[in-house]
């Protein structure tokens, strides 16, 4: 066994011991080789019980009863329907989830890149010693605290047409006025510039944790060897932090799957679908149309196709920077 | 566990967000002393749970063995919703006052509404608010009535009259051609920035099922004489009054007269654009918000220029009706009885503006004086004759969602033909009959 893990065993084992006395009124010092499985103590088993009825009653049960409705149509207040494979094959016709699919990967495709080049970039102007530099921490994090529903209104003001800033600046620069949310080229951008603005703050905290915690060492040791700034960077900082890299490419592959707030408050999915995303879709035909069936059956093809993005993310990404 | 209580706790669970807000009480309750309690869901805003509250207060007062307590409808995206939600649940009220009547069928699949003609006296109190034929639009398809026709809002377009004359624009539009001149003059940069910053009128253009009952259909209505959406379950509204509805629209948004933006704050009150489509109940809201030197008119709904007769729109409907979950329906139907009497119908006049389904409302004198203090309120009553109501089928809201669809498309974004997008449609509206 490694030190640290042993360590860590060794903490655990006092800490039952600890509980087991004032449950029992005697210790027993577990050793490295004891079993916590143990049928006679239900000691463990009482400790985990809060947190195995959550998942049973709130990730277990909903999961089971949507996984039956797959093969249902249901519509909350009849009584279920019998369908087989009906519901995927409906999937697997219906172009609108194909079209929220391509939409989705559009999203990720701009707002992925533009989020970890912002937020490393910020994070290491933030890990510098300048002034101010707890207050522009703070000041970038707030967007993430603000309410989705806030911040998606707020935008959409700024992107109006006629009288947003955004165009009133362009015009002021001789630049004609876009139709940021209103023209199908721009929509999706839009919404994926304005989703990075909010969750950047996140990512910042996230790079500037990984970034203190790579050892000055190797920086001076570098720097003895002539490395510049690009190479140090290069060659120390990015292999260093491809484990906060990777946590967040997977955190906002699985945001942006989920991406629903902006387009639901923004765009209502147009103009022409071209902002549709696969969980707005999903509202849409669970609360618009009470097609609970249909519903689930695109929920679970969605959490599929996160499963493989991110497998391919951790196959790929993963190994390569190591 | 038997499938039963498997499928209760899935319901719970699945619709914990949308019911949370649901009064967890019981809905009636039957007090030591043998008295009566009844929930009566009201809507939500101040002037109809006024209505409500005063109404209820006065039964109580003469009732003292049943009790009417008023609860506003819990909030949702719409109440057509939060109403299925509190199905599934089982945390519906005795009685709700604001059922939108497309969605009658929902209700009546559920079985959460008592048949009220089994009554006695349904007949006598409805033939004295309504002539047979105007009831006979509310018949359920099993023959049946299982609502009671309370209120109506038919849809108008209301203008900003000091824009229209600073336009130079001299009566309200009455069709296309008038309104498109109009819009003309309307739509304008004012303070010359290179900006358009004034406009004929708005609409929310967002692909909502619901939001395409208050701009193509009372347009559909208007143009096509009143004709309906479908006929014994086929799609009839691929034809050439959608078509011209489609252009009008089209014409609209393309020439820029309505924006392709949304707004946030009434961009009507604060004189930013000259006409929406609405019903009388923007009167109260207008009279208590209104700038002193802001003046406003209801006009008919725009159709074209070649259209004959009176003009036609939708009424915008909304019924009363009585949940199965109630344990003295008979009470119920007794204060509902009391609702939509003649004096309470005058009171629902004064308090929220929108006009009881109830026929001859300005030849009858307990309203007379009502209309002669309320003028505006006379071409509401004057549209109500020939107003419309909607189609009560299951897949109505589906349907509302391919033309919302295909609005968005060709209206708003100039992506398809207007033929194209209504033929597109109804296809798209038949296919979703044939499936189901």
């Amino acid at each position: 066994m490694q030190p640290g893990r042993a360590n860590r065993f060794s903490t655990l084992s006092k800490a039952v011991a600890a509980l087991r006395t004032r449950l029992h009124g005697h210790a027993k010092v577990l050793r490295p080789n004891d079993s916590l499985t143990d049928n006679t103590d239900r000691v463990g088993y009482l400790m985990v019980l809060p947190y195995i009825l959550h998942i049973a009653v709130f990730l277990g049960y909903p999961l089971a009863f949507a996984f039956v409705l797959i093969f249902h149509r249901w519509n909350i207040y009849t009584p279920m329907k019998w369908v087989g494979l009906g519901n995927i094959r409906l999937l697997l016709s219906d172009p609108l989830v194909w079209r929220a699919l391509g939409n989705t990967l559009y999203f990720l495709l701009i707002h992925i890149p533009l989020q970890l080049v912002i937020a490393l970039g910020l994070a290491q102007l933030l890990n510098q010693k300048i002034r101010g530099r707890a207050f522009f921490r703070a000041s970038y994090f707030l967007p993430f605290v603000i309410s989705g529903v806030v911040v998606t209104i707020l935008w959409q003001q700024l992107y109006a047409v006629e009288t947003g800033i955004i165009n009133v600046l362009l015009q002021l620069v001789g630049l004609p006025k876009i139709g940021w949310l209103t023209d199908r080229r721009f929509a999706m951008p839009a919404i994926a510039i304005m989703a990075t603005w909010k969750n950047v703050g996140l990512y910042i905290v996230l790079f500037l944790v990984g970034l203190q915690a790579i050892p000055s060492h190797l920086y001076e040791a570098a720097e003895l060897d002539g490395a510049s700034g690009w190479q140090q960077f290069r060659l120390i900082t990015i292999p260093m932090l491809n484990p906060t890299i990777m946590l967040v490419l997977v955190l906002s592959t699985i945001g942006g799957f989920s991406l629903f707030i902006e387009p639901y408050v923004m765009t209502g999915g147009g103009p022409a679908n071209s902002t549709l995303s696969g969980i707005l879709y999903l509202y849409k035909q669970a609360f618009f149309f009470s097609k609970m069936g249909y519903a689930t059956t695109i929920g679970f093809f969605w959490a599929t196709i996160i499963f493989i993005v991110v497998l391919f993310q951790r196959r790929f990404v993963e190994t390569e920077a190591m | 566990m038997s499938a039963r209580p498997m499928r209760r706790l899935g319901i719970v669970l699945l619709l914990a967000s949308l019911v949370g807000c649901v009064s967890p009480r019981p809905s009636k309750i039957m007090s030591s002393d043998g008295r009566i309690t009844l929930t009566y869901w009201s809507a939500t805003n101040a002037q109809e749970l006024e209505f409500a509250n005063q109404i209820a207060a006065e039964w109580n007062a003469r009732h003292t063995e049943i009790q009417i307590r008023v609860e506003p409808v819990p909030s949702g995206q719409s109440t057509e919703e939060v109403i299925l939600a509190a199905i599934a649940s089982g945390t519906t009220p005795d009685i709700y006052a604001n059922v939108f009547p497309g969605a009658m069928q929902d209700l009546l699949d559920a079985r959460a509404v008592v048949q009220l003609d089994e009554y006695p006296d349904f007949f006598n109190v409805m033939h004295e608010r309504m002539p047979p034929e105007l009831l006979e639009q509310y018949r359920s398809f099993d023959g049946h009535y299982y609502q009671v026709p309370w209120k109506s809002n038919p849809v108008m377009v209301l203008y900003n009259t000091r824009m229209l004359r600073e336009a130079e624009v001299p009566t309200l539009p009455a069709t296309y051609s008038e309104f498109l001149a109009a819009a003309a003059r309307v739509t304008r940069d004012r303070d010359g920035d290179g900006r358009t910053d004034q406009w004929m009128a708005t609409i929310d253009y967002y692909p909502i099922w619901y939001k395409r009952l208050f701009d193509y259909y009372p347009l559909y209505l208007a143009a096509s004489n009143g004709q309906k959406l479908l006929d014994n379950r086929r799609v009839i509204f691929d034809n050439e009054y959608s078509v011209r509805v489609f252009r009008f629209l089209h014409e609209c948004f393309t020439r820029g007269y309505i924006p392709r933006q949304s707004f946030q704050g009434d961009v009507f009150l604060d004189g930013r654009v000259a006409a929406k489509f609405t019903g009388p109940y923007s009167i109260s809201q207008l009279e208590r918000y209104r700038p002193a030197d802001f003046e406003y008119a209801y006009g008919p709904i725009p159709r074209p220029d070649d259209a004959a007769g009176q003009p036609v729109s939708y009424a915008d409907p909304k019924s009363t009706i009585i949940f199965t979950t109630c344990r003295q329906p008979r009470e119920a139907w007794e204060f509902v009885k009391f609702m939509v009497s003649k004096q309470n119908d005058l009171r629902l006049l004064e308090l929220t503006s929108q006009l009881p389904i109830r026929a001859g409302l300005l030849e009858d004198q307990t309203f007379a004086d009502y209309f002669k203090r309320n003028p505006k309120l006379v071409k509401f009553a004057e549209q109500l004759a020939t107003a419309r109501g909607i189609e009560s089928i299951a897949e109505l809201k589906e349907i509302f969602d391919a033309i919302a669809q295909e609005v968005e498309a060709s209206v708003v974004f100039d992506l398809k033909p207007p033929e194209q997008a209504v033929h597109d449609a109804a296809r798209k509206s038949q296919q979703i009959l044939d499936v189901e």
